[in-house]
This record gives structure tokens, sequence and C-alpha cells, in this order.
């Protein structure tokens, strides 16, 4: 067995393999509104995100959505507090005093508020919130500036415009300060605008100036030379494409208009997809480009988005046999355990230990 | 019209990019159109309209971006996006306007203006992916956001041709309202996902009108100041900066010679 | 290998051909220099050999030009990667990716090179400029000379047949520039490569060159030859080459060893005579001062305990590796940064920053002077009137950023001197100027001094130490370990002794200048 089927062998696992793992979660999350599964989907994520982490710049925004997911709870809550018209519900923990609001506009300001109220509006938050940190861990655990390197054919030319513009961010913080010391050298300014003018236009004007460098640089460098341009071949793929936004177009008008037949919908939305989805596809073929060193996709990769789409998987059969457990009867009920969707998210957490160790970084020379 | 078109728009781009919008603009004001619900009968849920758009718009941005790219993008512009949605993008990533957007919408909008329509499309795109990527912050919001920026490019590419300040101010006036209407759809992607009181919540299954009401007092009480707030920024921002702006593009294309004849004389 | 057949260039728009009627070969093999001033076409020269000209520039070309048996006109600078490298100035900015070895396979995936291949090629790149250790690195935090060599590797891995290289110094320091031409020198012995290139720094490259091409400029044709005879001719040529000429030697040596042995003769004649005095020794008003100074960051100071004091009239050069804490003693100077113990009182000094082009807004140079001189409550016409003083030559309708890197020094330093500056410090100003640009700034420097100007230069380049300054202060580590007269500091000094004083050792002579003088004083 090559040492990259081995989970225990240190290497960095496929960014795509953690973004499929995450998706397949976040659509479990999509399915349910009950807090059991969703509370569990968020200590997945955190327990994953805990033991898989590196220590790369990108791997802090797991701690960046888990707030964001936190502000969302927040803000429905408050919301529902300061809103609530309270026709949900008679447990009233406490009452605001409300603020005389015409009635023709609709709402309530202050009032009640009730149990009911508040635990609905955390619910509807919650789910919102475990999405939010399955995202988090996606971006945490792969990069998606790494997924870059993995953008179809069709798109190359734009994922290298991505890379360059990812290249030269950072170094961008280093032009502002010195640009910015500059500024203060010449003396005189007066006004923050004017100020800002002052940072903003030589970067720009460098930025632009290094644009055109760089494209001799890589025309020199054979960027483009080997994109054949076969008209019969751009032809199938322009009539690919427009088929499948066409298809798409009318799927989507089928299934929002609900028309009685039924083929307007759903298939239809799935044709589109998959025509649009083919012409990405043969549009990657003019292309005779090669990748340097490819992050491997083995057995880890499998076993990490397996688990992830067993999430999924089982979340989708409970809501076939007994969707009932799935949503709540009333806000205030105890929430029933749906033990298959239970099973999935569990099985969801294994990529702790299926995905391989990082290896450590070497001590680097100082230089 | 611009200057020149560094991206071309042919028509099978155009095409698929007419369509995509719809689809996007479907995406956003679904609640307001169609009574939702109807297509998945038969199922136990009526949201599932959204989730289908989340998953659908990933996939009509790449097939736009892939059709457009399909026309030939030369290096000169690859370049070109490339560093100008890193600078738009690190604004977003840190300006300390009212939602960090403004210089963003500045950069993608005279980008639009200069080199094209087809280029503002893509740059808008960009702009919003790498700022994404670059705070970390890729989620389903992302491709709502991109189409919606790219938009924001082409209409600037898009506007007849003017000069001196007539077109400053052109574009201020339409920085403005850009600004205004992008956080209207903003607001509109996860507006149908969240509870926040009566009067104010997508209800699934009420009638459209209802739901725009709906929707128009979430609007009123919660963001449009912010809207209002980055409409006047960008407006004030285009009025002030425009023309230095402007300026530093134009050299630039000037310097890349784009459409300049290439001769070989014997 | 490279063929010219009659080429001229017409830009777009342009009244006059910047080359005409060029004919040159340059043979496999052989390594070549492109010589002359900014502006004299020598870009348009080198970018015509893989197509950049007229394929990206736009314009007319006239003429063939072939490399390798490929014509350019039927074949775009893409389809030429395989057989022309073509490497830029500013390292940092050619580069795709973001480390080291995606940037070496770039080309490679672009061509369509076969994985294993690319790999194999990739480590024998690395290994061939000396970049194992940085393999993963990310590009942006390498040193400058670290960054030319990756970008030499990137082009490198196709496995061309012609290297041209556009100044790939001039946007380096000294050390870094050594490291990058000594490694070109390494590949034209190992690879047997066409090397074409442009340089400024023509000592550090005559004794490698087989060949110079010499652009003009002004209209006359483009000539080339043998080094030796070719510097005998050109107004531009290293101070080895002055030394030889003042001297009357011929052949003209082209390296010190070469210099050095020729010169015994020279040595007894001069024996007796005293070399020059570069400025003075006692100096007037005390514009600057700064005791036990510490300056950097929390718990990383750049600068420990520096006592100095500088004098109107006297020119200093701060000298000593990168990160010795230079430009952090010259921006404590200017008030950019706050000392953490010590003091500093120089209240009347100017910086001119390392690049230039950072101190420029706006959208003319008329009003970039109009702009500096309300910046420095000057009266109107302040800065205009010091920059035509500095250089003439300067439209003022042109972008500031259009201009020359030596237009854009004397742009700065213009608006600089606004301000009425006593101490004026500049920050590796040589860096990018061609030789004509170093003289004019050479004859600035001298006026400003004998105004009454005090001037500090922190820089790496010791042709211009011995040109101009009277004092010299080497740090290291942040520490002062050596100052005083540039004479005594720098003859003995192995890394900064320049030329001149190389050959002329042990007599203290800095420049050709100098000895020409003391000879024809002496032999009339």
């Amino acid at each position: 067995m090559r040492p990259h089927h081995r989970i225990t062998h240190p290497r960095a696992l496929h960014p795509g393999a953690w973004w499929l793992w995450a998706l397949g979660l976040a659509a479990a999350a999509s399915r349910t509104a009950n807090p059991v599964p969703l509370v569990l989907i968020i200590a997945v994520t955190w327990f994953v995100v805990s033991a898989r982490r590196g220590d790369t710049p990108w791997a802090a925004s797991y701690a960046l959505f888990f707030r964001l997911a936190l502000i969302v709870i927040a803000i429905h809550l408050v919301f529902q507090t300061l809103l609530s018209g309270s026709t949900q519900g008679t447990t009233v923990l406490f009452s605001l005093p409300e603020i005389p609001v015409p009635d023709s506009f609709g709402i309530q300001l202050g009032g009640d508020v009730t149990l009911e109220a508040l635990l609905t509006a955390f619910y509807v938050a919650l789910q919102l919130a475990a999405i939010f940190c399955c995202i988090g861990a996606a971006n945490a655990l792969g990069s998606a500036r790494q997924l870059l390197r993995y953008v179809p054919a069709a798109l190359y030319e734009i994922g290298i415009a991505c890379v360059i513009a990812l290249t030269f961010a950072p170094q961008l913080a280093g032009d502002a300060r010195r640009v910015r010391d500059a500024a203060r050298l010449r003396g005189g300014n007066r006004g923050r605008v004017r100020r800002l003018g002052r940072l903003a236009m030589p970067m720009l004007e460098g930025a632009l100036e290094r644009s055109v460098e760089l494209a001799a640089a890589m025309d020199s460098r054979g960027y483009g030379r080997t994109t054949t341009t076969d008209p019969r071949a751009r032809r199938t793929t322009s009539l690919l494409v427009v088929a499948g936004s066409l298809g798409t177009c009318v799927g989507v008008y089928g299934l929002l208009a609900g028309t009685a037949d039924s083929w307007l919908g759903l298939p239809m939305l799935l044709v589109g997809a998959a025509l649009g989805v083919l012409g990405i596809a043969s549009g990657g073929r003019r292309t005779g480009r090669t990748r340097y060193r490819p992050d491997p996709w083995a057995l880890p990769e499998l076993l990490v988005v397996a688990s992830g789409l067993a999430a999924a998987a089982l979340m989708f059969w409970q809501v076939r046999v007994d969707p009932g457990v799935l949503v709540l009867s009333s806000s205030t009920a105890v929430p029933p355990v749906p033990l298959l969707a239970c099973l999935g998210i569990a099985l969801a957490l294994l990529p702790a230990v299926l995905a391989p160790p990082l290896p450590i970084a070497p001590a680097r020379v100082a230089r | 019209m611009s200057d020149v078109a560094v991206v071309r728009v042919h028509a099978a781009a155009a095409a698929a990019l007419a369509l995509s919008s719809l689809v996007t603009l479907v995406a956003f004001g679904w609640p307001f159109v169609f009574q939702p619900g109807n297509g998945f009968e038969g199922t136990s849920h009526s949201t599932d309209a959204p989730w289908f758009f989340v998953l659908i718009l990933p996939l009509l941005a790449a097939i736009v971006l892939a059709e457009l790219n399909a026309g030939g993008i030369d290096a000169k512009a690859i370049a070109l996006l490339g560093m100008l949605s890193s600078v738009g993008g690190a604004m977003r990533a840190l300006s300390p306007g009212v939602a960090g957007l403004e210089p963003s919408f500045a950069i993608i909008m005279l980008g639009g203006r200069v080199f094209g329509r087809g280029f503002g499309f893509v740059l808008g795109c960009l702009t919003l992916f790498v700022g994404a990527l670059i705070t970390g912050g890729v989620g389903p919001w992302l491709p709502f956001q991109m189409m919606a920026a790219g938009w924001v490019g082409f209409a600037s590419g898009s506007l007849p041709r003017m000069t001196g300040r007539l077109e400053v101010l052109a574009l201020a006036v339409l920085g403005f309202f850009l600004g205004l209407f992008y956080g209207l759809l903003m607001n509109l992607w996860f507006w149908p996902f969240g509870v926040y009181g009566d009067g104010l919540s997508f209800v699934p299954g009420a009638d459209a009108l209802a739901n725009a009401t709906n929707y128009g007092r979430y609007y009123l009480t919660t963001s449009v100041v912010w809207d209002l707030g980055r409409g006047v920024f960008t407006f004030l921002l285009i009025l002030v900066a425009g023309r230095p702006l402007l300026r530093a593009l134009r050299r630039v294309s000037r310097r890349a010679a784009f459409g300049v004849p290439v001769r070989f004389e014997p | 290998m490279i063929v010219f057949d009659r080429v001229s260039v017409t830009y777009a728009g342009a009244a006059s051909p910047v080359l005409s009627e060029v004919d040159l070969t340059i043979p496999e093999g052989e390594m070549c220099l492109v010589m002359g001033r900014t502006g004299s076409g020598k870009s348009t020269l080198l970018r015509a050999i893989n197509g950049l000209v007229p394929h990206f520039s736009g314009g007319t070309l006239r003429g063939t030009v072939q490399v390798d048996g490929r014509k350019t006109s039927s074949h775009r600078p893409r389809d030429l990667a395989d057989v022309v490298g073509f490497v830029g100035q500013d390292p940092l900015s050619g580069f795709v990716t973001d480390n080291v070895e995606d940037e070496l396979a770039y080309a490679m995936e672009s061509l369509g090179v076969a994985p294993s291949v690319m790999r194999k090629r990739v480590e024998e790149t690395l290994d061939l400029l000396g970049l194992a250790d940085l393999r993963g690195r990310p590009l942006a935090q390498l040193s400058g000379g670290q960054q030319q060599r990756v970008a030499i590797g990137s082009v490198l891995t196709t496995h061309p047949r012609v290297l041209v290289l556009d100044e790939p110094t001039s946007a380096l320091d000294p050390l870094a520039a050594e490291d990058v031409l000594a490694t070109m020198q390494r590949l034209v012995h190992d690879l047997g490569l066409t090397v074409v290139l442009a340089e400024h720094r023509l000592e550090r490259v005559v004794q490698f060159v087989d060949r110079i091409v010499h652009v003009p400029g002004d209209g006359s044709p483009v000539v080339d030859g043998p080094p030796a005879t070719m510097l005998a001719g050109t107004p531009i040529a290293p101070p080895v080459v002055e030394l030889g000429r003042a001297a009357g030697w011929d052949p003209l040596p082209l390296t010190v060893r070469d210099a050095r042995r020729r010169s015994v003769a020279l040595r007894a004649e001069l024996a007796v005579v005293p070399p020059p005095e570069h400025g003075p020794r006692v100096s007037g008003e005390v514009l600057a001062t700064t005791r036990n100074l510490v300056l950097g960051y929390p718990r990383r100071p750049v600068l420990e305990d520096v006592s100095l004091t500088v004098s109107a009239g006297e020119v200093v050069a701060l000298m000593g590796r990168n990160g010795a804490g230079k430009s952090t003693l010259l921006r404590g100077l200017v008030g950019l940064h706050r000392p953490q113990s010590g003091t500093i009182d120089s209240p009347r000094a100017g910086l001119v920053p390392q690049v230039p082009a950072d101190l420029l807004y706006a959208a003319s140079v008329r009003s970039e002077c109009e702009m500096a001189d309300r910046d420095a409550d000057a009266p109107a016409g302040t800065t205009r009137a010091l920059m035509d003083r500095l250089t003439d030559g300067i439209d003022p309708d042109t972008h500031p950023r259009d201009l020359s890197e030596g237009q854009k020094l004397t742009l700065a330093l213009a608006i600089v001197l606004a301000q009425r500056p006593a101490l004026l410090l500049l920050d590796e100003p040589t860096r990018g100027l061609d030789y004509t640009a170093k003289q004019n700034l050479v004859a600035i420097l001298h006026d400003l001094v004998a105004d009454g100007h005090g001037v500090v230069l922190a820089t790496h380049d010791v042709e211009l130490v011995a040109e101009v300054a009277t004092r010299v202060v080497v740090l290291a580590d942040g520490e002062v370990v050596a100052d005083g007269a540039a004479r005594e500091v720098v003859v003995s000094s192995p890394a900064f002794a320049p030329q001149v004083a190389k050959i002329m050792a042990p007599q203290p002579w800095l420049t050709a200048r100098d000895v020409a003088s003391a000879l024809a004083a002496s032999r009339r």
C-alpha cells in the first residue's frame, strides 16, 4: 500500500475532501429544526477542527465563523424580544414597555415577551449557526485558496487571476506602510480624505504598473500557449452552456410556479445543471496544460468525504422514514432524539482520526 | 461605452450571462414573485427554494465566468484583473467604511468603465471572491454577492460614452443607486431563512404582496440606514476620487497597449 | 543564435523610431552586454528578441528578428517560451504564484510538460541555482537576490537556449546584485546558454562578457564589438577602465586583477603625490546629534546605543549589510521612529525614501511641484525652480511615474528640498540609476554641500561613497563599528573598498578622477 493511503501517514488532506465533508454536514443541518442534531453538528465541527487544524493563517477562520454564529443567534433573540407581537404562546417571561406604532405598519414594538416566541427564534437561529459552523470548519481545515489549484480547466485563467490577487494582497500591506511613511515625509496633510487619497493613489498606480510587467512575464513564459481554438469544439461548449443555463432557468420557474407538469420542475433543473457541468468540462478540454505535483486523492480523502455524505444521507433517510422527530411539535416541547440522523452526525466525527495528522513543519534555518 | 473591451462578451456568453442573471434575480426575488411550496408538494418542507438557489448559483456563476473566459482573456487582462481584484478585495477586508464595501465598489465601477463591461463583470465577481478568500469568509452568500457585484461592474461598463466631469458625476450617481440596491438584494438572500418577529419575517405560503410588505418593513427597520450610508459614501468617493482613479486606469490602459495594432513590415 | 536584420521599431503614435536599422548577430554560447542610457531603446532591443516588441507592446517592427531559426513575426512570445527565457527588472512583479516551487513549475504547466519531467526539472533547477533550501518558502519572504534567482530559475525550467535579462539587478541592492551576477556567470559556463543582458553596474559584468552592444539612443547606429575596444570609446565606463584611460594603458584592463598587475609603474609614479582631501576635516554647525540611541520595536531593537553627530558640510555614508539598521537610523533622524531610549536631535532633516515614486501622487510633474509648494508652505514655484536647478529636460506635463528612475529621484529631491531641510537624508539613492544619472546625483550632492547642507546617505554603493562621502559610518547589528574619514574607513576594508582603491593599495586613492588630475599635475 502506498503511504498516502494510510490514515496515519502525516500529510495535508486534500482541501476538496474537507469541503465535501463540511457540505454534507451542512446539508444535514439544513433538513432539521430539532436542536438536538443541530447542537450535535456544531459539536462535531468543533471537535474535528480542534483535532485536525494546522497552524496556517486560515485555520483561525473557524473562530471567526463561530463568533458569526453567536451573533446570528443574538440578533434573532434581540429582534424577537423587541418586535415580538407575542401571538404565539402564553408563557410570558417579561414585558417591555409598548411603543405605539400605527396599526397600518403591521408591527408591534415592545410588549409581552413569551418563552415560546424566544425559543422559536432561537431554534431557527440555531440552524443557521450550525451551517455557519460547517462552513467555518471547511474554511479552517481546507483552505479555499488551496482549492484554487483545482478550478476546472475552463476557469483556469480566472483562477490564475485569483492566485495573482491572493499573492499580491499581503504585499499591499507593506506597500501601504511605505507609502504612508513617504506621505508623512512630505508633510502638509490636511484632512482625512486627502490623506487617504495620498495613500491610495501611489499604491494603486504601483499595482497597475506591476500588472503590465506581470503580463509581459506571463506572456514570455508561455501563458495560454497550449490553448487551442477549434471553432467546432467552441460551438459545442457554447451550446451546452447556453442550454444548461436555459434548462436551469426553466427548472427554477417550474419549481417555483408549481405547474402541473412535474417534469418542468426538479428534473429540468437537474438536466440544466448537468448540461452546464458538461459545458464546463468540455470547455476545459481546449487546454493542454499539466499540473505540477497535485495533492493525492487517496483512501483518507474518500473516507472523510464518505463520513460527511453519511451524515447527509442518514438525515435524508430520517426525513423519509420519520420526519416527525426532526421538527418540534411545539417550541416548548422536549426535543425528541432522531436516532438515524444522530448516528449519521456521529459518523461525521470520524475524520478527527480518519484524516491523516499534519506533518510537523521542519525547523527553519534562521536567515 | 467604455474605451476598450478587454474581455469580449460574445453571443454565447451574453446568453449565459442573461439567463444566469435571470435565475439570480429570481433567487433574490422569489418570495415576491411566486408562491413557494407548490413545487414541493408531497414533501413536508415548503422553504426549500432558497436551498436550491444556494446550490445552483455557484454553478451558474462558474458557467458565466467560464464562458466569458472562453472568449480568450489575454495575459494583460488577467494580470490587471488579478491586481485590481487584489486591491479591491484588500480594501474590502481592511477599509473602515460603513460595510467596508465603498472603495471596492469604486474600483469595480471604474474598472468596468475603463476596460469594458465584460471586464467589469469579471472584476466584480473576482473582487468579492478574493475579499472572501482573504478574510476566510467563503460561504453560501458568496455566489449571490459575486453576481450582484458583477452586475455593478457590468452596469458601469454599459454607461454611454461621456467625458470629464459629466462622466464622474454619472458614475457617482450610478454608484449611489447601485450601493443602495446592492444592500436591498443582499438582505434578500438570507431574509427568508430567518425569523425576526411578526410582520418582519418571511411567511411561507403567504401571498407575494404580504411578503413584500414584510420585507419592506424588515428593510426599513434594519438595513436601510446602512445601505443609504453605503450609497452616499460610494457617491462621495467616486465624486472625489473618480477623476484621478480614472486617469490612473486609463494610463495603464495606454501602457498595456490594449487594442494597439501590431504590424510587421519586411 | 540571435539575428537582427535591418530592424526598426516604431511605437504606435510615436513620430520617430526607437531603434532604426539595427543589424546584429549574436552567436550561440555568448554572453552579451547591452549598454546605453535609460530611454535609449535598449529595453526595446531586448524585448524584440522574444517578440514582446511588437506583439505585446503594439507598434511596427520593420525587418526581421530571428531566434534559433524562428522569426518573431510568426511566433508570439509564448511560442518562443521554450527558446527564450525573459527576466525583467523587478523579480517580485513577475511572479504568478506565491511559493518557490510552484513558481518554478508555472512555465512548464503552461507549456504542458509531462508531470514526471516537471518534477525532475524543478529539482534540477533548485540545485542549479542553489534554491533547494528555499523550496517551499513564500516568495515575498525571500531577499531580493533570492527572488531574482527564482525569477531566473522560473524561465530556465523550460530549457531555453537564450536568456534575456533586462537590468536584472537594478531593483536590487549591490550585495543581491552580486549574488545574481555570480549565478549568471555560472549558468553561462555550465549550460552554454546564450545570454543577453542590460546592466548599469558595468564594473560587475564587463569581465564576464564576450561582446558589448552599445545603443546610443541619439539616432546614431547601434554598434557592437569585444568589450575592450567598445569601452575605449564609450562615455560610460567602469572605474577600472577609467583608470586605464587616465593612465593611458592599451589594451584597457577589464578586471581589478588585470589593472593591479599593470599598475606597478603608476603606483611608483604617484608614490610621492598626496591624494586629494575629500571634503573638510573640520565642519560647520551641528545639524543632528543622537545620543545612546535605541530604536526599533518592543523587544526587538534595531539600533542599539548609537551616538552620532552630523555637521553642515559633511557627507556621511552609512554602510553595512541589509538589516544593520541604516534605514532605521535615517527614519529615526527624520522623526518616523520614536526612540525607545536615548535622544535624537535633528530638527531640520528631510528624507528621500528608498522608492522615490512613493512621494509622487499627482498626474503631472507641474501639479506635483505645485502640491509640494503647498505642502511645504513655500512660495509658489519653489519646487519647480529647485527641480530645474537640479536637472534640465523634465517636461512638466509628463506623468511623474513615467519619468526615468534618475528623474524621479531628482523630482523627489526637489520636493524634499522645498521644505528647506538643513540635513538631507537619502536612502539607497543609486538604486536603478544609470551611469549618467549617478554622475548627476554626485554633482547635485557636491552643490548641496557647498551650499552648507549636511548629507547622510545609506548606501551599499562603494563607488558612490568613494566619489562623495567625507565620512563613513559602518553599522553592524545595530551598532557603530567604524566611524571616520572616508579614506581611512574604506581603503582598509575588503568589503567597502572601491575598485581604484583596490588597484592602488596601499596608496589611499579613491577615484579615477583623483588619479587623473594628480597625473596631469605631476606630468605637467
